[in-house]
């Protein structure tokens, strides 16, 4: 019933105007912008990556979500240390490509000394919360100056991970000034920035079995205050990493019928120059479906992406099916969040890199809670 | 055979319709008394479980603490604890609501943790339950009852701490366990700690475990982590711990409704009786007919069957009306003296029916048992010849009276054995008493009647009579003295506490004016004085002296007890406690006093050290004297404030006691305190009322128990009704004769009369003796051993004198009808047979 509520609640939240909006001259201010913004309702940084190590493959997906549940800071008009105007949300994956394993870990805690926090005072740390029940380990997020370290665990899923990334390529903006829209409504953006190559290294656990595992990851990092727009019920968003040093990040917004609603796309050169995409610049058509067996969300899990200022013409598909994220915390709320793998149409399926996929608001009255 | 039963049925209600609807209101009464009592011991545990399931539903262990706050550091101890799949932590307390003189159960969660809460309606705004001060979801069937409506405002206090509440939502707990009680009220954690002071504190944490992983492992290492100060408790063990709670007071209850049902089976063996007396020749009749004894006793039990199977269907909507009139001071008692919760309706499961059915139905076939031994053992011939059963019971008066006896003698080895040592003796002994007075009976009609002198055909005749009619007035008289010794017994028991308790209160309350806060009924440790308040109250130019009390509940041993801290060297202090061992604690700080029912339950004795679940582990006391002590059946102990602050940390005060000036007029006192902290949440008494309400709420534990006494008189009194129409019947050849004879209506009328008289009498008598005994059994038995508390014998001897003689009276009017049947019969009535 809880869960019930807690989406039911986000929905009902103060309206936007009581939150700070999206700007497109937003003076960005690092490394202090890699930290918690507590004015502005949602908040997320999301790591996707893929490693290897032991001689297996794995795709990975770390996130922690700052979502703001009252605009005014209780914290000080009460006596408690429960007082809290946010939750941390933590969602920790990882594939396993060879077995075609995926395993789906959460966090859900209001931020509180005692389960979790974002420190703003802090040189290192960004956010920290309490493991999973039954869990002994923090889930924590900390920058080093160069890169990010990351740290999620689920002892009851006997999976976890404790990485370190390192940027190859500089911080880039999604959108000019780092402000991407994602409707056509004037609140409808956000301020988004994204690293789209950091090497990563450290050690990953699934099943039980530990790896020391390297590998390159993708970080978003992405605050708001908007939500979709009503005619708008979930996304798809590429992030894919070609072996020639170009990165393509893509995003469509769909309506209820499956058609687009909005669009976007970022392309970063080689050198790390980013070139902004409208929806005329792009198409992409999905070439295969899979139906989730728990859910009965039909999932496109192939596409052929175009990109014709770029001369591209790509396959992309999911090295893995099931890779869907199934909440807990959230009822009925679940997404696709999978490891893709990319070849050139007529090369005979050669690999010409890789990335990660975001599908949501798939499944009846499935609608992504943030 | 079987439309034979049901013509003779026909038959038998229209010749003999007053003697069924006696035998039908005994049992009925009876099963009454039965089901209003397990109705009310179901509910009263129901609530608490419907409570329970409602707020920790889902859990599969609750964690509360021992000591007097429960820290939220141990929640995230708790959730990384291996096996755990969820946890959530509650903040709970009882506030109260200032106007309306109630109390609100106020649980403050976690709204991000898996806890399922019963909201009403499509969605509640989470931004206003976190942000809006004091937001808080209340039951619709509460709300509708106190006409609230969403946004409506409510003060509450808790001590002397006020806080405004805004009723921003409804959970409907009722929906999923409508059993749970009404005045449970949620809202978020952090504004529950701010608005109640509790940083900090949390009440108990909600544990799921993973079930595929060995629950007995998880809360083994729960126990092992999380120390001592803790307790991991199962669902059915919490159930379990209020189950105990109100163990003593269910059980008790329990054994007197069955009394009534005992005496309610003594009913049916006269009706069987009188049945089989009156079908006597159409039962030897069957038989030469070719029926066989199967089918005649099948006959028999037939109609046994039927009364005791009306006598359930009576029964059962009589108890839940009864169990209805009862239930809010039985609610009351539930609240006030267990701190549980209110019962705010009643439930009655499908297997209480059958379970009530069966009850019904065993005791009107045990009643019947004899009787139908009795046909068993008659041949044809026998049962068509005239014959008389009392002449055989006279001859067995004697052997009955020593066995009788020989029971009573084995009650007093028992006791002589084990004393109050052993729970069930009291209630073993109580029943050889039970069964000793029908055996004794006979013997002692035959003895008292026989010392009669009849000088003419009247009363005394009558009474005389009794003893030749044994078979039918000895089940009836000893029926009488069982409820007249249930009657005696308990009201000396009730009236013994009473005037021990009052004994003990004008001792013990001894200062002038008495300060807590309206939520310390409930709340107990969590009803804090502030101590700017405390100093206003020691400012009043009349208070010489301020006495502060600190309690919280404490652990020893596994048992949870009342422990309190006082400032023990206060001149007042020397003489407020009555001792049975050792001496009152003196200057010298670290020993403690224990109260009789801790030291009884726990086997100690002065010198012994009662050992404290502490903070630090466990804190040793030497226990210095033992005191009398009826506040609490859980048990007390008290030290010095400072000992306490020592062991458990410093703490607000609870409740202080002031002492005046001499001379003061000490209600005067209390209406200058109340104008002057009017703004404060306070219950500002003077000694006079505390003492008052003291007996007052003794009074309301006890009555339900006066609705059993005369329950089984009424079922009593009717019997002797019942056997005046048996013997009308019986011996309607012998009036006859008597009329023949020439004697006239009046004289039979007295004749009857009298033996009613003589049944009440001989009842009465012998009832009141067996009621000393059942007294001193409940006195120096039962109560010590199930509650531990000494009450000293007080004989409320104008009470029983009242009691008897309204048996007496009620007696002679049930005799009346009887006699006018008898007074009535025709001298044609006369048989050559009868000759």
């Amino acid at each position: 019933m809880l869960r019930a509520l807690a989406i039911t609640a986000l929905v009902l939240m103060p309206p936007v105007e009581e939150w700070r909006v999206a700007v497109p001259d937003y003076a960005w201010s690092f490394p202090r912008d890699h930290w918690a913004h507590d004015g502005y309702r949602t908040e997320w940084w999301y790591f996707t990556g893929h490693l290897e190590g032991g001689g297996r493959r794995f795709g990975y997906q770390f996130t922690f979500f700052r979502i703001g549940i009252v605009s005014e800071p209780i914290e000080l008009a009460l006596d408690s240390d429960w007082a809290s105007s946010h939750v941390i949300m933590g969602h920790a994956a990882v594939t396993d490509l060879e077995s075609g394993q995926h395993v789906f870990s959460e966090v859900l805690y209001r931020e509180m000394p005692l389960l979790a926090s974002f420190d703003h005072d802090s040189e290192e740390r960004i956010g920290w919360s309490r493991g999973p029940a039954g869990t002994k380990a923090l889930w924590t997020l900390d920058f080093t100056g160069d890169g990010f370290r990351i740290a999620a665990r689920d002892d009851r899923l006997e999976m976890g991970f404790e990485l370190t990334t390192r940027a190859a390529k500089p911080r880039i903006f999604q959108g000019p000034g780092g402000f991407s829209r994602k409707g056509k409504e004037s609140g409808a953006a956000s301020q988004y920035y994204s690293y789209t190559r950091l090497e990563t290294s450290g050690e990953l656990t699934m099943g039980g079995e530990r790896f020391e595992v390297v590998g390159e990851s993708w970080m978003d990092k992405e605050f708001s205050s908007s939500q979709l727009e009503p005619q708008q019920v979930g996304w798809d968003w590429f992030s894919l990493q070609l072996d020639d040093g170009r990165e393509l990040m893509l995003y469509i917004m769909r309506r209820e019928d499956g058609t687009t609603d909005y669009a976007k796309g970022t392309v970063v050169s080689p050198d790390g120059e980013a070139r902004y995409l409208e929806l005329e610049d792009f198409s992409f058509e999905a070439t295969r479906y899979w139906v989730s067996p728990s859910t009965g969300a039909r999932y496109p899990v192939a596409w052929r992406v175009r990109v014709p200022s770029e001369g591209l013409e790509l396959e992309v598909r999911a090295l893995v099916d099931d890779q869907e994220n199934k909440s807990r915390f959230f009822g009925g709320v679940y997404y696709w969040e999978g490891a893709v793998t990319i070849s050139v149409t007529g090369l005979g399926g050669e690999a010409l890199g890789r990335g990660f996929v975001e599908l949501t608001g798939y499944g009846e009255g499935n609608r992504p809670p943030v | 055979m079987i439309r034979y039963f049901f013509r003779a049925l026909r038959a038998q209600l229209h010749g003999g319709l007053s003697l069924f609807a006696l035998s039908l209101f005994g049992v009925s009464i009876g099963v009454a008394a039965v089901v209003s009592i397990q109705i009310i011991n179901l509910n009263a545990l129901s609530a608490f479980s419907g409570s329970m399931r409602a707020v920790s539903g889902g859990a599969d262990v609750t964690i509360v603490g021992k000591m007097p706050s429960l820290s939220e550091d141990t929640y995230p101890r708790v959730l990384a604890t291996p096996g755990v799949e969820a946890a959530w932590p509650l903040f709970r307390l009882d506030v109260v609501a200032e106007d309306l003189d109630f109390y609100l159960e106020v649980i403050g969660v976690d709204f991000f943790t898996p806890i399922d809460l019963p909201w009403e309606g499509a969605s509640v705004d989470l931004s206003a339950a976190l942000g809006e001060p004091g937001w808080v979801a209340v039951t619709p069937t509460l709300a509708r009852e106190k006409g609230w409506e969403l946004g409506d405002r409510l003060e509450v206090s808790v001590g002397t701490r006020k806080a405004e509440l805004v009723i921003g939502a409804f959970s409907d707990f009722q929906k999923a366990t409508p059993l749970a009680s009404t005045r449970l009220a949620v809202m978020d954690i952090a504004q529950a700690q701010s608005l109640f002071g509790a940083r900090g504190q949390l009440h108990q944490i909600d544990v799921k475990i993973f079930e595929d992983v060995d629950q007995g492992d998880v809360i083994a290492e729960l126990e092992r982590s999380l120390g001592t100060q803790v307790l991991v408790l199962t669902p059915e063990q919490r159930e379990q711990q209020a189950s105990d709670l109100l163990s003593a007071f269910r059980l008790n209850l329990t054994a007197l409704s069955f009394i009534s049902l005992f005496v309610g089976g003594f009913l049916v063996f006269s009706s069987t009786q009188a049945s089989l007396v009156r079908r006597r020749t159409e039962f030897g009749l069957l038989r030469s007919l070719g029926a066989t004894h199967r089918q005649v006793m099948g006959l028999l039990v037939g109609d046994v069957l039927l009364l005791g199977l009306l006598g359930v269907a009576v029964g059962m909507p009589l108890g839940y009306l009864a169990a209805e009139a009862n239930v809010d001071r039985v609610s009351a008692t539930v609240t006030n003296l267990y701190l549980l919760d209110a019962i705010n309706q009643l439930e009655v499961p499908a297997w209480f029916f059958l379970l009530a059915a069966a009850v019904g139905l065993f005791s009107a076939g045990l009643g019947a048992l004899m009787p139908a031994l009795e046909l068993g053992r008659k041949d044809t011939r026998a049962l068509l010849a005239a014959f008389s059963l009392h002449e055989r019971v006279g001859a067995r008066a004697p052997r009955a009276f020593l066995l009788g006896v020989g029971l009573m003698f084995l009650g007093g080895i028992l006791y002589w054995l084990v004393g109050d040592r052993w729970r069930p003796a009291g209630f073993i002994q109580a029943f050889l008493l039970i069964a000793a007075v029908p055996l004794v009976t006979p013997l002692l009609v035959q003895g008292a009647t026989g010392l009669l002198r009849v000088r003419s055909f009247g009363l005394a005749y009558g009474m005389k009579g009794l003893g030749k009619q044994l078979q039918t007035t000895s089940v009836a008289i000893a029926a009488l003295a069982v409820a007249v010794s249930m009657v005696v017994g308990v009201t000396t028991m009730v009236a013994s506490f009473r005037e021990t308790l009052a004994i003990w209160i004008e001792a013990t309350v001894q200062a002038d004016v008495y300060v807590s806060t309206p939520a310390w009924r409930r709340s107990r440790r969590r009803a804090v004085l502030d101590a700017s308040v405390i100093e206003v109250l020691a400012r009043h130019p009349a208070v010489e002296q301020v006495d502060r009390l600190r309690q919280f509940f404490a652990y020893t041993n596994g048992r949870r007890f009342s422990f309190a801290g006082v400032d023990a060297r206060a001149p007042g202090e020397k003489t407020r406690f009555a001792l049975l061992e050792g001496e009152m604690l003196g200057a010298e700080l670290g020993g403690i006093m224990v109260g009789e029912p801790l030291a009884r339950k726990e086997h100690l004795s002065v010198g012994d050290d009662l050992v404290i679940d502490g903070p630090k582990g466990p804190v040793a006391l030497p226990i210095k004297g033992i005191y009398y002590d009826y506040s609490s059946e859980l048990g007390s102990a008290f030290t010095h404030l400072e000992t306490m602050a020592k062991h458990f940390g410093d703490g607000p005060v609870n409740s202080v006691a002031l002492y005046l000036e001499q001379g003061v007029d000490s209600e005067h006192v209390v209406d200058e305190l109340k104008t002057s902290l009017a703004d404060v949440p306070l219950t500002i008494r003077s000694n006079r009322r505390i003492r008052e309400q003291a007996l007052l709420v003794f009074d309301q534990t006890f009555a339900i128990t006066r609705l059993l006494r005369y329950m089984s008189l009424l079922i009593a009194v009717t019997g002797v009704a019942l056997t005046l129409i048996v013997l009308a019947r019986e011996r309607s050849a012998e009036l006859a004769l008597y009329r023949a004879l020439g004697a006239t209506r009046l004289q039979i009328f007295r004749v009857f009369l009298g033996k009613g008289l003589g049944m009440a009498l001989i009842g009465i008598v012998l009832g009141s003796l067996a009621g000393v005994v059942f007294a001193f059994i409940l006195i120096y038995v039962v109560n010590r051993a199930f509650f531990g508390w000494t009450i000293f014998v007080h004989w409320p001897i104008g009470l029983l004198v009242q009691q008897s003689l309204v048996i007496l009276g009620a007696s002679v009017l049930a005799s009346l009808y009887p006699a006018r049947v008898a007074s009535r019969v025709p001298a044609t009535e006369l048989r050559r047979e009868d000759l």
